[in-house]
């Protein structure tokens, strides 16, 4: 009796209503896993997702939440929420994403991740956007980005900045060491033996948990000497005479003791520790290097491209988007809020937030991004240079590259034996080649 | 009684009736039980369909994507055990197979043996002792990602403080992280000192458990101290200490975080466990198939040595 003393909640009824919770728990469950692009539910006003990344200093996101926050949507079109993405995984993050339907319905990300989703059909392709930007935007993009965009369906997302890789000096180390900014390889081995001479790093880069700059800079070496990746069959071709001795061009930086003995497990942090207890007075980092090291950014100076031992020049860049996903409360939302967020962005490089340089020659030619020195090297002496992933094959981008070698774990892994300075230039090749060849997806 | 009727008794008696019950109780209290058991059923029910659904859906689904060779978006073609052939015909499985090994071993009797020693000196008067047991749970206690941020500070660069102690007392240049058989080293020892404190926790309950009036028993019979230890204090915790061990070798054989966060399973995969192995072979480089086989393969293994050690605890139970 005492069991049911408890007025009219019987055991019956604690059932039923168990049940009902369960039930709703899984439709609920399963309303936000069909759910589409960020759509917020409530009512009749939607809304839609922008995932953005980190691409410069805190004062990037404060910027560019607020461009985000001021759009205001024409009738029956979603507003759009805001969202960072950390780098730390976030190849997981997207796929995850992607996978399970909670894609955001716009979204930057890596600068291969459109390929590999239109691959995969879960891109909304950007011919139409570029069509209703004929005579305007479109034609506002530098020279030949658009093409790095193309695929054999359409243009898989729309350019946004170009992440580069360049070298930087510390130009108050350099002239207590007496170094003058190389040209070439062997003006640069001279300037690390002189930077050696006062117990500072010539060769500074990192290469561990997370960081994928290393492997970018030596893939950047091997495009230097004419090499790359990828041949014109856009398969991976890593054993090449160009290859060989770019790396051996690195070991014998790494022998000689240019580049920190704890580099190949260096994080971005570390790295830049290195520059702010200047213990790095020549490295190879992103545009955005300044923004990270404090009280040393004035000091640093974006070198000139080398020319490698056979003549040549050339690095490495990524072309970094903005993608629409196919799953998205509106296509039209999607292709009304980038129109836009193009046509407002321009503060987030005048206000020098840190984010890379920018797509439109509109921005580039602002006072605040061409006065800048470095900027106008790396827009003048480096840009022509140059190459995507895809090189010497191509210069576009393609899915297998986001598959064989942007972020993967042969990557890092060779770029640590290098780093390590314990194997030979053409094993190392030839164990990358052997390790990504099976990540090929057809 | 004749033997016959004692069976027919015993019978009843299983049955939940006395000796001189009738029929028609018996079958009143079957029906309750009956009734009682249908409603403990349907109790469970609701927990039991969500227990499903969030549990074995995706081990069911994970073991889907082991024999397909897709990716996470599209499952792919059916390849059968494929995955799993190739993946042990790696060396690399192999090489992240022995550190997880050794990493375990390390981790679990690394901890437990400084995590009895210090339980065991808790039991001493020591001023401040509940303060000492507070400080000495903090590394239990703090998120991994904030330790492995401190580890990391503490060695990362030359500058670094440890690396400067070890110049300082004639280790030479000694790179923490970068230099494989260190970064071993270094990461064991993260493990045991991010798990002594669960040891120890474990430890002090069961050595409080443990009846005082045995070791006067024993000291009356003239046992030294390492006797104590090893004839009564060890085989009285030994339960304790196996459900440890179980629980420690689970955490240990599926620890991401530690070795991720303190060094991505690097320099060049030297302390890349099987789980890091798992994690990266799925999502860095996309392969699904292969890398949710690796984690089978794990958990095969995991239950396999957790089975092993739980019979040694009823073993210690029966003793």
């Amino acid at each position: 009796m005492a069991q049911q003393s408890g007025g009219a909640f019987t055991r019956r009824t604690f059932i039923g209503v168990a049940g009902g919770v369960a039930a709703s728990t899984l439709l609920a469950a399963c309303s936000r896993a069909g759910g589409n692009g960020g759509s917020g539910g409530g009512g009749g006003a939607k809304s839609a997702k922008f995932w953005n990344m980190p691409w410069g200093s805190d004062a990037f996101l404060a910027e560019d939440k607020r461009i985000v926050a001021a759009y205001k949507p024409d009738s029956g079109l979603p507003s759009f929420t805001y969202q960072q993405i950390q780098w730390a995984n976030f190849t997981q993050t997207f796929q995850s994403a992607v996978a399970s339907n909670t894609n955001p319905a716009v979204s930057s990300g890596g600068g291969t991740q459109a390929f590999q989703f239109a691959a995969q059909g879960k891109i909304a392709y950007a011919d139409d956007l570029f069509d209703s930007w004929e005579g305007d935007l479109k034609d506002d993009f530098l020279d030949g980005l658009l093409d790095t965009m193309k695929t054999d369906d359409g243009y898989a997302a729309i350019p946004y900045n170009l992440d580069v890789r360049c070298s930087w000096y510390n130009k108050t180390l350099m002239e207590e060491a007496g170094a003058t900014p190389p040209t070439t390889w062997d003006e640069y081995l001279e300037t690390c033996a002189k930077l050696k001479a006062k117990g500072y790093y010539g060769f500074g880069l990192g290469s561990g948990a997370g960081s994928f700059t290393g492997s970018h800079i030596l893939t950047g070496f091997m495009i230097n000497n004419g090499g790359g990746i990828f041949n014109d069959k856009l398969e991976p071709d890593l054993v090449t005479p160009e290859n060989e001795e770019a790396i051996d061009f690195i070991l014998e930086l790494v022998h000689k003791g240019y580049s920190d003995p704890n580099s190949a497990t260096y994080t971005s942090a570390n790295v830049q520790s290195q520059w702010k207890a200047k213990k790095f007075a020549f490295g190879w980092d992103g545009a955005g290097l300044p923004a990270n090291v404090g009280p040393v950014a004035p000091d640093l100076v974006v070198g000139e491209p080398l020319k490698s031992r056979s003549g040549k020049q050339g690095f490495l860049y990524f072309p970094n988007n903005i993608m629409m996903y196919k799953n998205t409360p509106s296509q039209k939302g999607s292709e009304a809020f980038l129109t836009y967020y193009y046509k407002n962005m321009k503060t987030l490089w005048t206000k020098k937030t840190g984010i890379g340089l920018p797509p439109l020659k509109s921005i580039a030619n602002t006072p605040e991004v061409s006065g800048d020195s470095n900027n106008k090297t790396i827009l003048d002496k480096w840009n022509p240079i140059y190459h995507t992933w895809g090189a010497p094959g191509t210069s576009g981008l393609f899915a297998n590259v986001a598959y064989t070698v942007d972020g993967t774990q042969p990557m890092i892994t060779f770029t640590q034996s290098i780093l390590g300075g314990k194997v030979k230039a053409a094993d190392a090749l030839k164990t990358l080649q052997n390790q990504i060849e099976p990540l090929m997806k057809k | 009684m004749s033997t016959e009727s004692v069976t027919r008794s015993l019978q009843r008696a299983r049955n939940g009736v006395g000796v001189g019950g009738g029929g028609a109780p018996v079958r009143q209290r079957r029906n309750k039980a009956l009734n009682h058991g249908t409603t403990f059923f349907f109790f469970a029910l609701p927990s039991l369909f969500l227990l499903l659904l969030l549990n074995l859906y995706p081990v069911i689904y994970a073991g889907f994507q082991s024999v397909h060779n897709g990716d996470l978006i599209d499952p792919g073609d059916f390849i059968g055990l494929h995955n799993y052939l190739t993946v042990l015909q790696t060396a690399d499985f192999w090489r992240a197979a022995r550190f997880t090994v050794i990493f375990t071993i390390v981790g679990v009797f690394g901890s437990w043996a400084i995590g009895l020693g210090i339980a065991l000196l808790l039991r001493t008067k020591i001023p401040a002792n509940p303060v000492f047991k507070v400080l000495l749970l903090l590394p239990w206690v703090v998120p991994t990602v904030v330790s492995a941020t401190a580890w990391n500070w503490l060695v990362a660069t030359p500058q670094a403080p440890l690396p400067v102690i070890a110049k300082a007392i004639g280790f030479g240049d000694v790179s923490f992280l970068g230099d494989p058989l260190a970064a071993q080293v270094l990461v064991c020892i993260f493990k045991v000192w991010i798990s002594f404190p669960f040891m120890m926790m474990m430890l002090s309950s069961a050595l409080a458990a443990v009846d005082t009036n045995v070791y006067e028993a024993s000291r009356v019979d003239g046992a030294g101290t390492w006797q104590t230890f090893t004839r009564i204090t060890l085989p009285m915790i030994s339960r304790t200490t196996y459900v440890s061990w179980i629980l420690m070798t689970i955490f240990c054989v599926n620890d991401f975080p530690t070795i991720y966060l303190l060094t991505g399973g690097g320099p060049v995969n030297a302390t890349q466990s099987l789980v890091v192995m798992a994690y990266q072979t799925v999502f860095a480089n996309q392969q699904v198939g292969p890398g949710v086989a690796i984690a089978f393969i794990m958990t095969i293994v995991l239950v396999i040595v957790s089975v092993v050690l739980y019979r040694q605890i009823r073993k210690a139970s029966i003793e």
